[in-house]
């Protein structure tokens, strides 16, 4: 047997065994998922992780789409969308990124934000911040109707302005409680920056001239 | 160089110029950054080390089965879910859940800390007048959720903030559990 049959063999038997312990963990798997859709599904997730991506949430979206009765091609779509922002946000955001930002960034992505914003987030808060709230906070205002621009400005000039995680959920709460009850998303997410202690879009541009 | 390796190193950079000021929760900072490198590493290690054994090729009989043991459980613990891999052991924050629904029958919470599981692993909230509640220890970090009514309707936390990817054309709601202050 050549070296290249060996390693051919030995693939599949890894492959083979990884499914069958899975599938004899959580039938869930097994039951719902037809074998083309979990070798995709595999194939994503084994790419994901030769990338450094952490694979946790892509497995939580499958667990979600299972939950939420959705067929198995649709999981694929989601799974490998959820890898490409995990991935570009794994770009930006560097390696000293956690798995929970990566994942809030990803959320990000999804609702329009370039990720290149994100990556000049972070690079404005340093190291020491976490910035898994403000990534989540800016993809709800975003699917709220807020213009990418300026909720990415807003979420900017409070992390920018030393706002800590509490505040920066108060402003969302604020933001929309605002939109529900008829504001303009972009004027409320201007005005409760502002009333938040961190300077307005346009202010910030000002200084920046 | 990589860009995520060159912004790293302008990070770096940056945050070595900053004045060092310790306060009274640093150390438990500290513990916290600690415990969730060492949990991601962890399983970095073990997929490093899957990748040696797979390489073995001077006892293939052997090195065939002790290989596919090392996948099989490393492929549990990354595609099954109720160890939350990612997330530092013993780190979990209680989190009460309030939907306000008169009309509901049953309410119950799924999301990423219990794996979407719709049966047993379910919270099942107690019914005050219309007023549904749950509370559980939920990990560290961020995540997804929902509530099911009557075991058939999705809805989003309406307090919460809205998890912008509804990839399945339902509801759900975001999640941060933080266990430090910052």
């Amino acid at each position: 047997m050549s070296m290249r049959t060996a390693r051919s063999l030995l693939a599949v038997l890894l492959v083979g065994s990884a499914f069958r312990s899975t599938e004899a963990q959580d039938p869930r798997l097994s039951n719902r998922l037809d074998a083309p859709t979990r070798k995709a599904l595999f194939a994503i997730v084994d790419s994901a992780r030769a990338q450094g991506i952490p694979v946790e949430p892509l497995m939580e979206k499958v667990y979600q789409g299972l939950a939420m009765g959705a067929d198995g091609s649709r999981i694929v779509v989601a799974v490998r969308s959820l890898t490409l922002e995990m991935g570009n946000a794994h770009r930006v955001l560097g390696a000293v990124a956690t798995t929970d930002e990566l994942k809030a960034a990803a959320s990000a992505v999804h609702a329009g934000v370039p990720a290149v914003e994100l990556g000049k987030m972070k690079k404005q808060s340093g190291l020491r911040r976490s910035l898994t709230l403000p990534f989540t906070v800016l993809a709800d205002i975003v699917s709220r109707g807020v213009p990418v621009a300026a909720a990415t400005n807003a979420i900017k000039s409070l992390v920018g302005a030393g706002a800590k995680d509490k505040d920066i959920s108060d402003f969302q709460r604020n933001v929309s409680v605002d939109i529900e009850k008829g504001a303009q998303p972009a004027a409320a997410a201007e005005t409760r920056a502002k009333g938040a202690g961190a300077p307005t879009p346009k202010e910030e541009n000002r200084e920046h001239e | 160089m990589p860009d995520w390796g060159r912004n790293t190193l302008e990070l770096m950079v940056q945050e070595l110029q900053h004045p060092v000021r310790l306060d009274d929760s640093f150390n438990r900072r500290v513990m916290v950054r600690v415990r969730r490198i060492y949990a991601e590493r962890r399983h970095r290690s073990i997929i490093g080390w899957l990748g040696a054994a797979a390489s073995i090729s001077r006892r293939p009989a052997w090195a065939a089965a002790l290989a596919a043991g090392v996948v099989a459980v490393v492929s549990v613990s990354l595609l099954h879910g109720p160890n939350k891999p990612s997330l530092p052991a013993g780190q979990t924050i209680p989190v009460q859940f309030v939907l306000v629904a008169p009309e509901a029958r049953t309410v119950a919470v799924v999301g990423d800390f219990n794996n979407w599981g719709l049966g047993d692993t379910a919270l099942v909230a107690v019914n005050h007048n219309g007023v549904w509640s749950v509370s559980a220890p939920v990990h560290t970090g961020v995540h997804r959720y929902a509530f099911l009514v009557n075991g058939k309707q999705w809805v989003a936390d309406p307090t919460a903030p809205r998890a912008a990817d509804d990839d399945f054309g339902q509801p759900s709601s975001a999640l941060v559990v933080e266990a430090s202050t910052q």
